[in-house]
């Protein structure tokens, strides 16, 4: 049993400055849970107080069916990854990996035939008997995870360990990790920043601001129900386009006015939306949502050309009317220069609807 | 070329102003006394004034006692200055208010201590004593110490230690095992620091000390008699003094350049 429970758990600075707030999250055994969210949100804080190395103000924490909140670090049994990877400076590889084993006092040939193997499948052979001040970031990297592996921890804490790391082998890295994940079946937590890593490696999600959570879930679902305006735009880039809009009764089915864009909602959103007539709202737009071609649910939007990033498989087209700027990810093909005066069509099937007061989503579905 | 000629000459230029005095000081110890004023390089060299100084004049204990003295107030202070300044670094410790009585202990004018320091160890027989001297420079040397260390821990990134305890290692193992030997070079050039404040302390080792326990810099003021100022033992006598120093820094260059420059590399 390695589930991990935060119950509402604070890290409270005084004067009113908390680094987290109340926060409460279950993570099951086994599952890979990324916390995600903007600079200074409290992701590493609340790590470090699951690993035990910053203080827990108030709320208690649970690994399995251990209450770990006053335990040392040393007692709960978990790996941490740093950001900085932290590596001993003074000691070769081999010695980084060892120190935890000796440490708990796994005998010696146990210590051998694990690190042998963690070198093994991190490509570390090389390296075992050099200093970490003679590594790449990558290596350094890897090493990080090695010592973290040999230790056959319950729980693996990891944070931002390939932000520093080039595109390419962070990319690398990422189906690295998530294979690891499913080789050993240990419950992971990783924080990020960054919307790809926690799209492509969570099974679940955890975006946080300000000390708080904003919302839990499977990756493509919070995707495709964010619950406010903040969740929206963070899990994308480029960020979902938000519109104040207002929706108006109009001939027994819903018309919206958002900036340039005006006309019938389609049946659906119609009826799913009905409760926001004549309260002022947000209309947000995905950028793959707005198509180059007209479709069944579509709506016009002319503007002209203000952004034209040709990324090769894709186009990122942004267009300005009024002060409104869209953005939209379109087909290779469809490459307008600058200040040209183009259409584009919002597929409203895929719109989102928050309340503008509160940037809160109207609910889909039932 | 020529230009390389120019911009070493200047640095042998440099290099004299510093380096003359000193030579000279150790030309004037290898003459008889009536040649130390004269501006010949080396009238009749002998080596006359370093054998009056251990023969007739007590200087072999006088260094042994200094060597011993400055050794082990270092010993003595380090380990405590190393745990104080761990606990300045990581705990806050005592807050702005140790810090400050830490650096303003640096600030007062030794004497200002050491009358009362003579009270004290009157009252405990602990004057005319090694001892007695050593403790005084391991309680001079502890604040000064700690500042330093403070700093080198200051600059080890907390996650190693973050990492040592997630290891299974306690808050002491990690000092111990980590923090320690990352922070050796720092200790080495604290080491060094701390062994030359004490080697050229010379106040409190006059008004504590007597005759048996005299340390070189107070042997040396002994040579400035009502007779003169015996210059050529005087000269022997500094160039002596200066010798451990030369050897400790040159033993130890290595540390003291990363110990002192601790804080840019990681
Ligand atoms: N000693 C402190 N005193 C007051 N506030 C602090 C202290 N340490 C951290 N904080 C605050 O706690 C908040 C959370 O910090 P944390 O390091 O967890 O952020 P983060 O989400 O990991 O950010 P990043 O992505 O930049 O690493 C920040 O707003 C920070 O300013
Ligand atoms: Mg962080």
């Amino acid at each position: 049993m390695t589930a991990i429970t935060l119950d509402n758990i604070s890290r409270d600075y005084g004067c009113g400055i908390f680094g987290v707030r109340d926060v409460s999250l279950a993570i099951d055994e086994g599952e890979f849970m990324v916390l995600l969210g903007p600079s200074g949100c409290g992701k590493s804080t609340t790590l470090r107080m699951i690993a035990g190395l910053e203080v827990i103000t108030s709320g208690r924490i649970r690994i399995g069916a251990r209450d770990v909140t006053e335990l040392a670090p040393r007692s709960r049994n978990v790996a941490v990854v740093f950001q900085s990877y932290a590596l001993y400076p003074h000691m070769s590889v081999r010695e980084n990996m060892r120190f935890g084993m000796k440490m708990r006092g796994t005998p010696l040939d146990e210590q051998d035939r694990r690190i042998a193997d963690a070198a093994e499948i991190l490509g570390l052979d090389p390296y075992l008997d050099r200093k970490p001040g003679a590594l790449s970031g990558g290596q350094r990297q890897r090493v990080a995870l090695g010592r973290a592996m040999v230790r056959e921890p319950d729980v693996f804490l990891m944070d931002e360990p390939l932000s520093n790391l080039d595109a390419k082998l962070r990319g690398e890295m990422r189906q690295e990790l998530v294979k690891l994940h499913r080789r050993l079946g240990k419950t992971m937590v990783f924080v990020t920043h960054d919307h790809v890593e926690a799209m492509t490696m969570g099974d679940r999600i955890c975006i946080m601001r300000d000390g708080q959570i904003e919302q839990v879930g499977p990756p493509l679902e919070v995707y495709a129900n964010p619950t406010n305006t903040f969740v929206a735009q963070f899990l994308a880039s480029p960020a979902m386009n938000l519109i104040p809009a207002r929706l108006t009764a109009a001939g027994g089915g819903l018309g919206i006015t958002a900036g340039p864009l005006a006309g019938a909602l389609p049946a659906r959103e119609a009826a799913l939306y009905a409760r926001a007539a004549a309260e002022p709202a947000i209309l947000g737009l995905r950028a793959e949502d707005v198509l180059t071609a007209p479709g069944p649910a579509t709506l016009p939007v002319s503007g002209k050309v203000i952004v034209r990033e040709a990324l090769g498989a894709e186009n990122l087209i942004g267009i300005e009317t009024d002060g409104v700027t869209l953005s939209a990810r379109t087909e290779r093909q469809f490459l307008p220069a600058f200040g040209d005066q183009v259409t584009l069509h919002a597929d409203m099937s895929q719109m989102h609807l928050f309340n503008a007061a509160t940037g809160v989503a109207y609910p889909k579905g039932t | 070329m020529i230009r390389r000629a120019l911009s070493h000459s200047g640095l042998v230029l440099a290099c004299l102003i510093v380096l003359l005095p000193i030579l000279w000081v150790f030309r004037t110890s290898l003459v008889p006394d009536h040649a130390s004023y004269s501006t010949d390089l080396l009238p009749q060299p002998t080596l006359e004034n370093y054998r009056v100084l251990f023969a007739e004049k007590q200087f072999g204990t006088n260094y042994l006692n200094s060597l011993i003295v400055s050794i082990l107030s270092v010993v003595l202070s380090m380990p405590l200055a190393a745990m104080t300044g761990y606990a300045f670094a990581r705990f806050r410790t005592g807050g702005k208010a140790a810090r400050f009585a830490t650096l303003a202990s640096q600030m007062l004018p030794p004497v200002a201590l050491a009358l009362p320091v003579f009270m004290l160890y009157r009252a405990a027989g602990l004057t005319n004593s090694l001892t007695g001297l050593t403790l005084v420079y391991a309680a001079i040397n502890l604040p000064f110490l700690t500042w330093i260390l403070m700093g080198f821990f200051e600059s080890i990134p907390e996650d190693l230690e973050g990492a040592a305890m997630t290891d299974g290692a306690t808050r002491w193992g990690a000092f111990w095992r980590i923090v320690l030997p990352v922070a050796a070079p720092g200790i080495m050039a604290a080491a060094v620091l701390g062994f030359i404040l004490s080697w050229n302390e010379f106040l409190f080792a006059l008004i504590l000390g007597g005759s048996k326990t005299a340390t070189v810099p107070v042997a040396l003021a002994a040579l400035q008699t009502s007779n003169g100022v015996q210059i050529s033992q005087v000269s022997a006598g500094v160039s002596l003094a200066i010798l451990p120093l030369l050897i400790a820094v040159r033993f130890i260059q290595k540390y003291l350049v990363q110990g002192l420059s601790f804080g840019s590399v990681k």
